[in-house]
């Protein structure tokens, strides 16, 4: 497994969507030991009616299509795989010896969910005081909105991006990525080791609230602050309040754009030069905001018949920022990302989006692809839990534990 | 603010990244010393909120003495540096340093072709995927306004850093912008790898799941995102039962195929209500809908001030904001109020 500083930190995973399984990959990676919980139908049915938003791993559903979801596989390596119902009495009662024996549980499921299954924090620490349970409900476990149903992209409009984000005001638009989800999962891993820092210095658990709401919220808090200051942001496109020229331009060929900025005088001088621009190349910073529409259309001008690679190539030597907007394949083909071995083949020769933290402790060489469903099982009720082979069997007869679907 | 890490010793070098990582370290209670930037980069709010939002309750230090720099780093646990390239931060000793924990947050990462390359926030979005899928299919791609990118790999170097002390780890911790953004996707990069099909821009719809995107009503706009067991719900909320045996709308390929129509019939609907008319039938039918909302009115939001979500934050002798707390809450910690100090200089004490 991975290898990392966490190595000898154990977490039941009860995570499922986006935020919460990305949260945990990221500690995984880290090298904590991710111990995913999952519900027998978690992975869906034994044959899926429809073919997922990202396909299959390798193309095919084969004959265990729930184990080769892309979306779920590419948020599941390093972690083990028990299937687990918690909402038989064995279940849970199995749920609570591991809990004994691990340091955080980390959930995202509505805010009732946890308490329905005696499963919240009250119940966790009586079977071990000092456990971390960390609850990512979309709004929290309190509060006038915490029984509301919260998706990340409903979330996103209610911390203020929207109203900053689009074309004008009166476009607005949405980010299409779900904000809250991926602010969340990195704040999660970030109160996951908050929690585990104060718990090694005072040797208390502790119940860590972290909602898709209050993590897109707090992301705002420039523009909420500057609110109180006086200052009231709108929707301002690609522009920049403090840098111009700033925006995303064509270039040649269908659908293909760049994105241009300039972050000081000099830098506007050396684009003039470079582009050929009409225009005063003494404007300073607030000339060139009040003539925005000018400097864009010189740039677009200059930017339109000639290919990305040429922009490139003559922006890079002069230190102008620019950057293609680029798809999957252009990412994958990005020297940069190639050289850092950035995506790495972990399931079946699949390049998946790798760890952004270099380090010695951790290298993708140590990693686990996702595991089958159930695949851990018996190594970890016969590891872990010192289950003997007729307990883990009858498990297995009573439907508690399963390595495949129900149905 | 947290009162039992008063030992372990921050410094933080640089702008938003570093800051954001040092914001949460000083949250964690460790004592913080932040060295200002030779020059700041650009901001979307002004420097007073971006400092009253990253840097309350941090010694903050003015000075450009690499010498000095290089002592306070040798006596702290952690460093943090930011910078706009790996010469950068180079330039400033981070090799040198003898601190347990050092990360070093950079556009490009330390190594690689691009490493020191030129970049905004903007020019990593675009190279990160992002705004490809940002605005709409007949225009300019939209970046992202504000500072996700920086607080994102902030975050991750937080966490990271963290991790090190957890494990009594020493390392030097390398961490690239672009990469945390790649990190950062849902279904974009596997929709091509195992689907083969690009993941392009649908303004504000969701596209796969109909309907889920912003509508119009009488004093705002409101996103829905009617997965489809919340099909049926759905149409009660808005009074339309009958389009549960509208064949044009039975499945969700099928809304797909006439999303256009029924988009209209969902306008039409929502026009007649006011944003929070909607919320509250969402809120009886189990939906997920939600406002767009302005700052302003994310301030007065009443479940946030119920959850406390408001800290305030002293300055300037008197004067006071308040702002959000780090997005998680450890049950049974009071927070006090927290305090912005201006920067001083530095000198040999």
């Amino acid at each position: 497994m991975a290898r990392g500083p966490l190595e000898n930190v154990r977490i039941l995973d009860l995570t499922h969507v986006w935020a919460g399984p990305l949260a945990t990959r990221i500690l995984g990676d880290l090298g904590a030991q991710i111990l995913k919980i999952e519900a027998p139908m978690g992975r869906g049915p034994t044959v899926y009616p429809t073919v997922p938003l990202g396909g299959f791993i390798g193309g095919e559903p084969g004959d265990e299509p729930w184990n080769v979801n892309a979306v779920f596989v590419k948020l599941m390596r390093n972690k083990k795989s028990l299937a687990l119902d918690l909402k038989t009495e064995a279940g849970r009662n199995t749920f609570l010896e591991l809990v004994a024996i691990c340091d955080v549980v980390i959930e995202n499921f509505s805010a009732r969910a946890m308490a329905s299954l005696a499963l919240d924090y009250e119940h966790l620490k009586q079977s071990n005081p000092q456990i971390i349970h960390v609850a990512m409900p979309g709004y929290g476990l309190s509060g006038p909105y915490s029984e509301r149903v919260a998706f990340g992209p409903t979330v996103e409009p209610m911390s203020g991006l929207t109203s900053v984000m689009g074309y004008s005001a009166d476009e607005p638009r949405a980010t299409a990525m779900a904000m809250p989800d991926p602010t969340s999962a990195v704040s999660a891993t970030a109160a996951v080791v908050t929690a585990l820092r104060m718990r090694e210095l005072t040797g208390e658990g502790r119940l860590v609230e972290m909602s898709l709401h209050e993590s897109a919220t707090s992301y705002s808090g420039p523009w909420l602050i500057d609110t109180q200051l006086g200052h009231e942001p709108t929707q301002i496109g690609n522009r920049h309040p403090e840098l111009a020229p700033h925006g995303i331009y064509p270039c040649l060929g269908e659908d293909n754009w760049v994105a241009i900025g300039c972050r000081s005088d000099e830098e506007f001088q050396s684009l003039c030069n470079v582009c050929e621009l009409d225009i005063d190349r003494t404007w300073s910073l607030k000339e060139r905001k009040s003539n925005e529409r000018i400097l864009d259309a010189a740039i677009a001008n200059w930017t339109r018949d000639r290919s990305y690679k040429t922009i490139e190539d003559s922006l890079r030597d002069i230190g102008i920022p620019a950057g293609k907007v680029l798809d999957t394949e252009g990412m994958l083909a990005n020297p940069q990302s190639i050289d850092r071995g950035f995506f790495v083949p972990l399931e079946q020769g699949t390049p998946m989006p790798g760890n952004p933290v270099k380090m010695s402790a951790i290298s993708s060489e140590d990693w686990e692809p996702c595991p089958k469903l159930g695949e851990h099982n018996e190594e970890v009720l016969s590891e872990w839990l010192d289950f003997d082979p007729a307990r883990i069997q009858t498990l297995y007869d009573e439907g508690v534990i399963v390595n495949r679907p129900p149905r | 603010m947290f009162k039992s890490e008063t030992k372990t010793r921050v410094l933080e070098i640089g702008n938003f990244a570093a800051g954001y990582a040092g914001k949460l370290f000083a949250h964690a209670g460790c004592d913080v010393v932040r060295i200002e930037p030779e020059r700041r980069k650009a901001c979307w709010v002004s420097e007073r909120a971006m400092d009253l939002f990253l840097h309350h309750d941090k010694r903050r230090v003015n000075t450009q003495d690499h010498e000095l720099v290089e002592q306070l780093a040798n006596k702290a646990d952690v460093v943090v540096v930011d910078g706009e390239s790996a010469d950068e931060i180079s330039s400033v000793g981070f090799e040198r340093w003898q601190t347990p924990i050092r990360v070093a947050i950079t556009p490009f990462g330390l190594t690689g072709p691009d490493r020191n390359r030129a970049a905004t926030n903007a020019t990593i979005l675009a190279l990160g995927g992002y705004s490809n899928l940002m605005g709409d299919p007949d225009r300019e791609p939209l970046t992202l306004p504000g500072h996700y990118v920086d607080f994102q790999s902030g975050g991750y170097a937080y966490t990271a850093a963290s991790a090190c002390l957890l494990g009594h780890h020493e390392d030097t911790i390398d961490i690239g912008m672009l990469e945390v953004i790649m990190s950062l996707s849902q279904f974009t990069t596997v929709m091509w790898t195992c689907a083969q099909t690009v993941r392009s821009r649908h303004g504000n719809d969701f596209w796969s799941v109909v309907p889920t995107t912003l509508f119009r009503c009488k004093d705002g706009w409101v996103y829905i995102n009617i997965v489809p067991g919340f099909w049926d719900p759905f149409t009660t909320a808005i009074d339309l039962p009958e389009l549960t045996l509208d064949p044009r709308f039975l499945t969700n390929n099928l809304r797909m195929t006439n999303r256009d129509a029924l988009h209209e019939i969902v306008a039409q609907a929502f026009i007649q209500w006011t944003r929070s008319e909607i919320q509250h039938r969402a809120e009886v039918a189990r939906i997920p809908l939600g406002a767009v909302l302005t700052f302003p009115e994310v301030l007065d939001d009443p479940h946030l001030r119920e959850r406390n979500m408001w800290q305030k934050i002293r300055y300037n002798d008197g004067d006071s904001v308040v702002s959000p707390r780090p997005p998680f809450v450890m049950q049974g910690i009071e927070r006090d109020t927290l305090s912005l100090t201006e920067p001083e200089r530095a000198n040999d004490g």
